[in-house]
């Protein structure tokens, strides 16, 4: 993989130690388990830690270091690396990633100041089109649902496992979970129920999750940031368990983002979510009923309203609506 | 009994029956300035499971107004009106089959521009009532998925389909194609299309294509409104920002280019290298950044659904879809996800008579056909309208 930075800046240091976990649409996404070096400890003295360690995980070392890991929130980092884009005319892709890694920086700082919840930003590395972000561990809202598309590309038409999704989905729209669970052991869609058993052994309805979407845009909302790319993929389910609610949800990706405070703009926002919610996940469209109600309860009836009218109107116009006659 | 139609997956079991004989469908479209006539078969193959399909005939007119002007719909309706005689006939004779070899009589249902869909229905029931022939209601778009996959053998991809009417990302999804993204406001190929006529480029073959010689002689990237909301893109603000470069006191347009190469060829000399810092637009450099632009803009939010639901090819279809720049920067854009592009040439990738017969043959197999009465054309029809029966 090219690094465009330069060899010794700490963007190309961190990549390198870095383990790629994803290739999103306009950046590679790296994983690290902490900012810092590994430490190989060597304490003969305090006898007590180490007879511990050996004592809850035999011989492997690294095991209890990386329940540790994953125990603790701010540990994890994930780097956003914007690599430029051979396709795109070299003035032109400069541009855009300076502009979005810029304004992806400014809005994910703007939003934690006035408490919506994102990652932290860590730094910001313009020339080397890296930001460095905090980890949010958990499960996108698009795994969690089980989102139609994905799973079909990778079985590959596989009629059988194609009919069992459909059956899954179905029972994800009623209240039944029972389908999704004896889907568990086929190993293929492993991660989908991971995050949705979890979710729903702590007492967490679809509806809730919806509502919480809801509010959680309202919350970004209400500071004038626009997400302007959500769809499932960009917003992560984190377990809190430490707080009231047993989940919180995290919006991220804010490569797409501005600010506004025409409540056009708000609209096009949700209006974005929509077509991606109907898209990804036919069969669980009704849903999204949910997170409209929990929006507008969080913006206030004063707000909202602009916004309703407006959504209405962006429904209509142009080629998204549905065309008949 | 069920037969895999496509011989690239083994597991798959397509809903398609294999045929027993050889089936013909006539296609006919006519939804824009194109009016096309196509005949296609599907025949069981000597060895194994797989469906042969053949293009028999693909004959196709195009309307072409002089430059500076689209096509009208009435005038596009008189030119079909003229033409689908002729066109139809010639299509039989190049297929050699005869009226009663039919098995159905395809035609575009939508969607398209109103009064030419209703030549190409008119002369699609007539026809089915003359000799006694089944009609099947095709809606356009996925005319063009199902040649394209046809053609390209591509099984399972992202689709960006771009035409002069539509700009849309598509995905297969349990029996329909689903818009993932698609445009906001104009579609690329009107973007194009009236871009060439404000700089009067000819509409002969085609403006977009004209557009695409003309930038290749383009050097200068002027900056443009780059608009992307997620999946989506928003052209209007593209086309108008590369207008208001033709009204800027820097822009020479073709008379001025014409003379300053004249004055310069006298001084040739002195003032080579000076050529390029010359602080002048051309139409070359319009042309080229507009393409850079909303191409750039295009592929983007193709790999955004690429991310979205985790796909690896990707198929152009449309007539944009011919744009060889287009291709190019798909191709560089799926290599560094270590997928592939498929695309077709113009004779598949610009609107013709036989893409609709292969999307009309398939729905036909799976039994469908559309009774007279509900054989009307509508100019509003979503790709995602469609069941798609014939695949699994």
């Amino acid at each position: 993989m090219s690094v465009a930075t330069s060899p010794y800046s700490p963007s190309a240091y961190y990549i390198k130690k870095g383990e790629l976990i994803k290739q999103g649409a306009e950046a590679r996404v790296y994983s690290l388990p902490s900012l810092f070096p590994q430490p190989t400890i060597y304490n003969p003295s305090s006898s007590s830690s180490s007879s511990s360690s050996s004592t809850s995980a035999g011989s492997s070392n690294p095991k209890p270091n990386s329940d540790l890991k994953s125990r603790s929130q701010h540990g994890g980092v994930i780097i956003k690396h914007r690599f430029p884009k051979q396709y795109r005319h070299p003035t032109l892709d400069a541009s855009l990633t300076a502009s979005r890694l810029t304004f992806e920086a400014r809005s994910l700082a703007r939003a934690a100041k006035y408490g919506v919840v994102v990652p932290k930003v860590l730094w910001v590395d313009e020339k080397g089109g890296c930001i460095g972000l905090e980890k949010v561990d958990g499960w996108s809202v698009r795994e969690v649902l089980g989102g139609g598309a994905e799973g079909e590309m990778e079985i590959d038409d596989d009629e059988e496992v194609e009919l069992d999704k459909i059956d899954s989905q179905n029972a994800l729209d009623g209240s039944g979970t029972g389908v999704e669970r004896d889907e568990q052991g086929e190993g293929e869609i492993e991660g989908v129920n991971e995050g949705w058993e979890k979710i729903r052994a702590l007492g967490v309805s679809q509806d809730q999750l919806m509502r919480s979407i809801g509010s959680a845009l309202a919350q970004l909302h209400s500071t004038t940031i626009i997400h302007g790319d959500l769809t499932t993929s960009n917003m992560m389910i984190r377990l809190t368990p430490n707080s009231e609610q047993p989940f919180e949800i995290v919006l991220i990706d804010f490569g797409l983002s501005s600010t506004a405070q025409f409540p056009e703009h708000y609209a096009v926002d949700l209006y974005v979510l929509e077509r991606a919610f109907a898209s990804t996940h036919p069969r669980s469209e009704k849903l999204y009923a949910g997170v409209l109600e929990a929006y507008a309860q969080g913006l206030g009836p004063k707000k909202w309203k602009p916004v309703e009218i407006k959504l209405k109107e962006v429904r209509k116009r142009g080629r998204k609506r549905d065309m008949t006659g | 009994m069920t037969q895999a139609q496509a011989s690239s997956s083994k597991k798959k079991i397509s809903p398609l029956t294999r045929p027993t004989r050889r089936l013909l469908c006539l296609g006919i479209e006519g939804s824009a300035n194109k009016l096309g006539v196509g005949v296609i078969s599907h025949s069981p193959s000597p060895k194994g499971s797989i469906t042969k399909v053949t293009v028999l005939s693909n004959v196709r007119h195009t309307y072409i107004t002089p430059p500076g002007e689209g096509f009208l719909p009435s005038d596009t309706a008189r030119h079909h009106r003229d033409w689908i005689v002729r066109v139809i006939e010639e299509a039989v004779r190049k297929a050699g089959v005869r009226w009663s070899d039919l098995d159905c009589i395809a035609f575009t249902k939508g969607p398209g521009m109103g009064t030419p869909l209703q030549v190409g229905a008119l002369v699609a029931r007539t026809l089915s009532l003359l000799h006694n022939i089944p009609l099947v209601g095709v809606n356009h778009c996925v005319g063009h998925i199902e040649m394209g996959r046809q053609i390209t053998s591509s099984h399972n991809p992202i689709v960006l389909y771009v035409s002069g009417g539509n700009t849309q990302v598509i995905a297969y999804s349990q029996q329909r194609y689903r818009i993932f993204g698609e445009t906001l406001d104009i579609a690329i190929g009107n973007c194009l299309d009236r871009f060439a006529r404000v700089i009067g480029l000819r509409n002969d073959p085609s403006p977009g294509y004209n557009i695409e010689v003309e930038a290749k002689k383009g050097k200068r990237l002027v900056p443009l409104a780059y608009g992307t909301k997620g999946m989506d893109v928003s052209l209007a603000g593209i086309l108008h920002s590369v207008e208001t470069y033709t009204k800027d006191k820097r822009y020479k347009n073709w008379d001025d280019l014409s003379k300053l190469s004249a004055e310069g060829r006298e001084k040739v000399d002195q003032d080579q290298d000076q050529d390029h810092n010359q602080d002048i637009i051309t139409p070359h450099d319009l042309c080229f950044s507009l393409q850079e632009t909303a191409f750039a803009m295009l592929v983007e939010i193709t790999e955004r659904a690429m991310a979205h639901v985790g796909a690896r090819d990707v198929l152009i279809v449309g007539g944009v879809g011919c744009n060889l720049r287009l291709q190019e920067m798909m191709g560089i854009m799926a290599s560094e996800r270590n997928g592939r592009v498929f695309a077709t040439d113009q004779s598949f990738c610009i609107d013709n008579g036989i893409m609709i017969a292969q999307a009309g043959l398939l729905a036909h197999r799976m039994g469908q056909t559309t009774p007279l009465e509900k054989t009307g054309v509508t100019q509003r029809y979503r790709t995602d309208a469609v069941h798609v029966s014939w695949r699994a």
